[in-house]
C-alpha cells in the first residue's frame, strides 16, 4: 500500500506563502495530477512530497507513517525532475543503474533489470553512450527510467513531458501510465497542461495561489466546478461566467441578467440550494460548448458577436452585451456576422450557479 | 511647384581593415610582449650554450666571451648526470612534491567540502583561511622558522599536547628540518587548493546532487560518483599548477634553513643558487639549466598542448 | 535538501574553525613577535608567552633607525630605503607587465595574433628562475642594470608577463564583441574603439590583474637577492640580512619589518578575490 496523506501542509519563504493548508489525500496506486497555473504551488508541493524541502506546517504520511521529518534519501520517493537532472557525465546504462547500484544489487540483476527498462524505454542502442548531448526525448526517457527502475511506491514528476516533442508526447503519456500500472505506484503528476492532466489523471487537484481549489476525477472537475477559477480555468476556452440576480416567479426560480435577458433554471439540487440560500447575487455559469443557436425560443439570450475565429475543426464565436461576455463553440461552418445579435441558448440541465461573493458554487459544502 | 530630384544618399563607405592591416596590428601589438620574451630566452640560451662547453668561471678573471679558451667539450654534461649532490637535491625536491602535493590537495579538498552550502560567517572565514598563500613567501619562511625554534611556539604545543616538555631543535636535524620545510609549505598553500577546488566544487550541479540523493546516494557515494568526475579537470589543474611551482621552491625554505643542515634540505633551486654564488662554477649551472629546459619542455609542452585541445 | 543534523554542523563549524586557528597561528605568532620587547623575543628556558608582556613599538622603531633599548646596536641600513626600493620595483615591474601584457593580449584575442606566445609565456612560468640567472646577472651586469630598481622592474615585468597576459587575455575573450564592431562599423579607428569603449569596460579586470602582478613582484625573493647589492635590496633581501653586533638573531625586529612586507600583498589579494581563482590558473578556471 502506498497512499499519501498531507494535512494542513504549508510552507512559505519569508512572507511569501508558497503553499496554503493543503490537506490532500492520495490513494493506493492513484493518478493524481496536480493542475494549475505558474506559480500556484504545484511544485512547492512536490518537494515537500519528496523532502526536498522543509514543511512549514503540517504533515506528510506515507501509509500513516509520519514522513515529514524524513531525510530525502529515505523516503523511498521516485521523482522525475522539470529539467531531468540527468548524471551527462555518465553513460546512459550507468545513469539507469545508478540506483540500483546505490542499493548494492547484483551485477546480474543489475544488468537484468537495466537491459528490461532499455527495452521498455527504447533506450536499448544507447546504452554504452554518454548520457549528455543526447536529444530532450532520449533525456526524458531515461530521467523516467531511472527513477522508475528502482520501482518506487510512490512515483512524483515534475512537468515531465512539458519539453518533450508534441508528437512524442502522446506517446509518452500511454507509456508512463502503462509504467504506473505496471509497477502498481502511486504517482503525483505535476502539470499545466489540462489535456494531459485530463486524459491520465484519476483524479485532478486544481490549485491556484497555494491553495487547492479542487479535487475530483476529470469528469468531476469539468462538470461540477467548485469555485469560479476552476470554472474558468478548466476547459478551453473556459466555462462562461455571467452575472445576474436571482428570482422567483411562479414558483419557479431564474437568473435576470439585465439586458441580455432572463433564464430559467431547472428544478434541482441546485435551484434548491439558491432558493434555501436565499441569496441574490450570483454568476450563472455554462460552457462555451453547451449552447445553442435557437432563433424559435422565446426564452432565449440575447448577446451580439464581438469576434470570431476560426480554428480548422471548430469556431469559437465571441458574444458581448454591455460589459459581459461570452464565448461559444460552434461547428466549422458556423455563419456569423459581426454584430448581430444571436438568441443563446444554454443546456439546461448543464449549468452552475455561483454566489457572486464567495465564487464558491451553489449548492457545495 | 517644383520637385527637385532627390538624391539617393549615399551609404557610408566603412573602411573595414583588410587582412593584411589586421596582421600588421596584431604584430604590433604583440610586439612588445614579444621582444620582451625574446629578450629574456635568447641571450640566454646562447649563452648558456656556448659556455656549457666550457671550463670558464668568473673566478677565471676573463669575461664570459672568451670562454672558448677553456673548453672541456661534454665535461659538464658527465658531471650533471653523475653528480651525486645534485642528483641527492632532484630527489629531495621529488619527496617535497610527493609529500605535499597530495596532502594540499587533500586537505584543500577537504576544506573545500566544509564548505559548500551556506552557514553563518561563511564569507569571513573564506577570507581568512586564504590568507596564508598570500603572505610573501619569504616572510613566511621567516615566520616558520621562529615557529620552530626549539623554544617556539610548535614546541610549545607540543608540550601542550603530550604534558611532556618537547623542546626539538627541528632546524638542526636533518629530516625534521625537511619536515619543518614541508609543514611550511603545506601551510602557505593548502589554501590555493582549497581556492581553486571550492570554486570547482560551486560547478557541480546542485539538481544532480539531489537525484543522487534521493536514488539512495549517501555523502560518500555522492563525492564518489557525482563530485569527483566532475571535478577531474579542475583536480588536474591544480595538481598541476602546485607541481610546477613546488619544483622551483625557494624563498621559504631558503630563509627557513639555507638549505641545511648539511644537504638536508637542499632542493633543485637551492643547490643551483648555491653552486652559483658560492661556488661559482657557472659553465656547470649552465649546463643543468640547458638539462632543466629541455626536460620540461618535452614533458610540459605536450601536456598543455593536450590539455588546450581539451578544453 | 533536509537539514542536516545538528551534530554535523557543529563538527563543520569545529574543522573550520580548526583550520582557521591553524591558518591564523602563524600570522598571529608574527605579529606578537612584532610588538615584543628585546628581553621577550626568546622565552629560552621559560614558559612561552603567546602574547608580548610589555607591548611596545620599539621593533618598528629600531629597523627605521631609532631604539630606545640599549641591548641592539644601531643598524647601518635603515628600512626606509627597502620599503622604497619594493614600492618602486614591484610598481614600475608592475606597469611593463600590465602595458607589454594587456597589448598582447588585445591583439590575441581579437586579432588571433602572437602565434605560440601564449604557449611560451606559459612556460616561461614553468622554468625555474635560478636557471636563467647567471646569463641573467650577466645581461645586468652589461646593460649597468644590478643594483637599481629599474633593473629590477625590467626582470620582474618580464617574469610576471604570463599573468598579465593570460588574465587579460581572458577578460577580453569574455568581453563580447558586438560592442566593437558596432563601433568599427560607425567609422571608429581600431584605436578609438580600444581607446574608448574596450578600456572603460575593462577597468575593474584590469586593476585586478594589475595588483595580482604588484603582489607577485612585491613578493620576490630570489630574483632580488642576485640582483641587488646594498643600495636597492628590497624588503625581503634586506630583512634576511638584517643582523646587529647582538648575539641571536633579531627576532622582533624582522617580525616587525616582515609584518610592513606581508601586509599590502595581503590587503591587495582580499580585494581581489574574485579574480583569484582566473589568474592563478592563467585562466584555465573562472570563478
Amino acid at each position: 500500500m502506498a497512499t499519501i496523506s498531507l494535512q494542513r501542509l504549508s510552507k512559505h519563504f519569508g512572507t511569501f506563502s508558497a503553499l496554503h493548508e493543503l490537506d490532500l489525500q492520495v490513494r493506493d496506486q492513484e493518478f493524481m495530477a496536480l493542475l494549475g497555473p505558474s506559480g500556484c504551488g504545484k511544485s512547492t508541493t512536490m518537494n515537500l512530497v519528496a523532502g526536498g524541502i522543509d514543511a512549514s506546517a503540517g504533515k506528510i504520511l506515507f501509509d500513516g507513517r509520519d514522513v515529514t521529518d524524513v531525510a530525502m534519501g529515505r523516503r523511498g520517493v521516485g521523482f522525475v525532475f522539470q529539467n531531468y537532472a540527468i548524471f551527462t557525465h555518465m553513460s546512459v546504462r550507468d545513469n539507469l543503474s545508478f540506483g540500483l547500484r546505490m542499493r548494492r544489487l547484483h551485477r546480474t540483476e543489475v544488468d537484468r533489470r537495466v537491459s528490461a527498462m532499455a527495452d521498455l524505454l527504447q533506450l536499448g542502442p544507447l546504452l554504452d553512450q554518454r548520457a549528455s548531448g543526447l536529444s530532450v526525448n532520449i533525456l526524458q526517457r531515461i530521467a523516467i527510467g531511472r527513477s522508475a527502475i528502482v520501482e518506487p511506491a510512490i512515483f512524483l514528476l515534475d512537468e515531465p513531458l512539458s519539453n518533450v516533442d508534441a508528437a512524442f508526447r502522446a506517446i509518452m503519456r500511454t507509456e508512463l501510465k502503462s509504467l504506473q500500472r505496471q509497477f502498481k505506484q502511486t504517482m503525483i503528476y505535476v502539470t499545466h497542461d489540462q489535456l494531459e492532466a485530463m486524459t491520465m489523471a484519476d483524479r485532478i487537484a486544481v490549485m491556484d495561489g497555494g491553495v487547492l481549489q479542487q479535487v475530483g476525477t476529470p469528469l468531476e472537475v469539468y462538470n461540477e466546478p467548485r469555485n469560479v477559477f476552476v470554472a474558468g480555468f478548466i476547459g478551453s476556452p473556459g466555462m462562461n461566467l455571467l452575472e445576474g440576480r436571482l428570482y422567483e416567479e411562479g414558483g419557479a426560480i431564474g437568473v435576470d441578467l439585465g439586458v441580455i435577458g432572463r433564464q430559467r433554471l431547472t428544478e434541482g439540487k441546485q435551484a434548491a440550494a439558491a432558493r434555501r440560500a436565499g441569496l441574490a447575487d450570483v454568476l450563472l455559469g455554462f460552457r462555451p460548448e453547451d449552447i445553442t443557436v435557437d432563433a424559435g425560443n422565446p426564452g432565449a439570450l440575447k448577446m451580439a458577436v464581438s469576434f470570431v475565429e476560426r480554428i480548422g475543426h471548430r469556431v469559437v464565436v465571441h458574444l458581448d452585451a454591455g460589459a459581459q461576455q461570452v464565448k461559444m463553440v460552434a461547428r466549422n461552418g458556423f455563419a456569423a456576422t459581426l454584430g448581430a445579435a444571436l438568441p443563446l441558448h444554454p443546456q439546461a440541465d448543464r449549468m452552475r450557479l455561483f454566489d457572486k461573493a464567495s465564487g464558491l458554487a451553489i449548492g457545495v459544502e | 511647384m517644383s520637385v527637385e530630384a532627390v538624391k539617393a544618399p549615399i551609404a557610408p563607405v566603412v573602411v573595414q581593415a583588410g587582412d593584411a592591416e589586421i596582421r600588421r596590428l596584431g604584430l604590433r601589438l604583440t610586439l612588445p610582449a614579444q621582444l620582451l620574451l625574446a629578450f629574456i630566452v635568447l641571450f640566454p640560451l646562447v649563452m648558456e650554450l656556448y659556455i656549457s662547453f666550457t671550463d670558464w668561471t668568473p673566478l677565471v678573471g676573463k669575461n664570459w666571451v672568451w670562454a672558448y679558451r677553456y673548453w672541456n667539450d661534454f665535461d659538464n654534461y658527465v658531471e650533471v648526470l653523475t653528480n651525486a649532490r645534485l642528483w641527492g637535491s632532484i630527489v629531495r625536491t621529488f619527496v617535497v612534491m610527493i609529500v605535499c602535493v597530495p596532502t594540499e590537495l587533500l586537505l584543500g579538498l577537504g576544506i573545500a567540502l566544509l564548505f559548500t552550502g551556506d552557514f553563518f560567517g561563511k564569507r569571513f572565514f573564506y577570507s581568512i583561511l586564504l590568507m596564508p598563500m598570500m603572505v610573501v613567501p619569504a616572510v613566511a619562511g621567516y615566520m616558520f622558522f621562529m615557529l620552530f625554534q626549539s623554544g617556539g611556539p610548535v614546541n610549545a604545543i607540543l608540550s601542550a599536547l603530550t604534558g611532556s616538555q618537547v623542546a626539538i631543535a627541528w632546524l638542526s636535524h636533518a629530516n625534521l628540518a625537511l619536515a619543518a620545510v614541508m609543514i611550511a609549505d603545506i601551510w602557505q598553500w593548502t589554501p590555493l587548493m582549497f581556492l581553486i577546488l571550492l570554486a570547482g566544487l560551486l560547478g557541480v550541479p546542485e539538481d544532480q546532487l539531489q537525484m543522487a540523493t534521493l536514488l539512495g546516494a549517501g555523502r560518500w557515494a555522492r563525492l564518489r560518483h557525482i563530485v569527483l568526475p566532475r571535478i577531474s579537470r579542475i583536480l588536474v589543474i591544480a595538481v598541476a599548477i602546485r607541481t610546477i611551482e613546488i619544483f622551483k621552491i625557494f624563498d621559504t625554505l631558503y630563509i627557513m634553513t639555507s638549505g641545511g643542515p648539511g644537504d638536508s634540505t637542499e632542493t633543485i633551486s637551492v643547490y643551483i643558487y648555491k653552486v652559483t654564488m658560492q661556488d661559482l662554477e657557472w659553465s656547470y649551472v649552465a649546463t643543468i639549466a640547458l638539462f632543466i629546459l629541455v626536460v620540461l619542455s618535452a614533458v610540459a609542452i605536450p601536456a598543455i598542448k593536450r590539455f588546450g585541445a581539451a578544453r | 535538501m533536509s537539514k542536516p543534523s545538528w551534530g554535523s554542523e557543529a563538527l563543520r563549524y569545529a574543522l573550520i574553525l580548526l583550520a582557521v586557528a591553524i591558518a591564523l597561528i602563524p600570522i598571529l605568532w608574527m605579529v606578537s613577535m612584532a610588538f615584543k620587547p628585546v628581553e621577550e623575543w626568546t622565552d629560552a628556558g621559560r614558559t612561552l608567552h603567546w602574547l608580548p608582556i610589555h607591548p611596545t613599538l620599539d621593533n618598528f622603531r629600531f629597523i627605521f633607525g631609532g631604539s630606545t633599548s640599549k641591548l641592539i646596536v644601531s643598524l647601518d641600513s635603515t628600512a626606509g630605503w627597502p620599503i622604497l626600493a619594493s614600492l618602486l620595483s614591484a610598481t614600475l615591474g608592475t606597469v611593463i607587465a600590465m602595458v607589454c601584457g594587456t597589448l598582447a593580449a588585445y591583439g590575441v584575442s581579437r586579432f588571433n595574433a602572437g602565434g605560440n606566445l601564449p604557449l611560451a609565456l606559459l612556460q616561461l612560468r614553468i622554468f625555474p628562475p635560478m636557471a636563467v640567472m647567471i646569463p641573467v646577472m650577466i645581461m645586468w651586469s652589461f646593460l649597468g642594470l644590478v643594483d637599481t630598481w629599474y633593473g629590477l622592474a625590467l626582470i620582474y615585468g618580464i617574469v610576471t608577463l604570463p599573468f598579465s597576459f593570460w588574465l587579460m587575455k581572458t577578460f577580453f575573450d569574455d568581453m563580447p564583441r558586438e560592442l566593437e564592431e558596432a563601433a568599427l562599423v560607425e567609422g571608429c579607428s581600431r584605436f578609438r574603439v580600444f581607446h574608448r569603449i574596450t578600456l572603460p569596460m575593462m577597468m575593474a579586470p584590469f586593476a585586478s590583474a594589475a595588483l595580482l602582478v604588484f603582489i607577485f613582484n612585491w613578493s620576490d625573493y630570489l630574483i632580488a637577492l642576485l640582483l641587488t647589492t646594498r643600495e636597492w635590496r628590497t624588503i625581503p633581501v634586506y630583512m634576511a640580512s638584517l643582523s646587529s653586533s647582538m648575539t641571536g638573531q633579531l627576532y622582533g625586529a624582522k617580525a616587525a619589518l616582515g609584518l610592513i612586507a606581508a601586509v599590502p600583498p595581503v590587503v591587495l589579494g582580499l580585494a581581489i578575490q574574485r579574480y583569484l581563482v582566473r589568474g592563478l590558473t592563467f585562466g584555465a578556471l573562472k570563478q
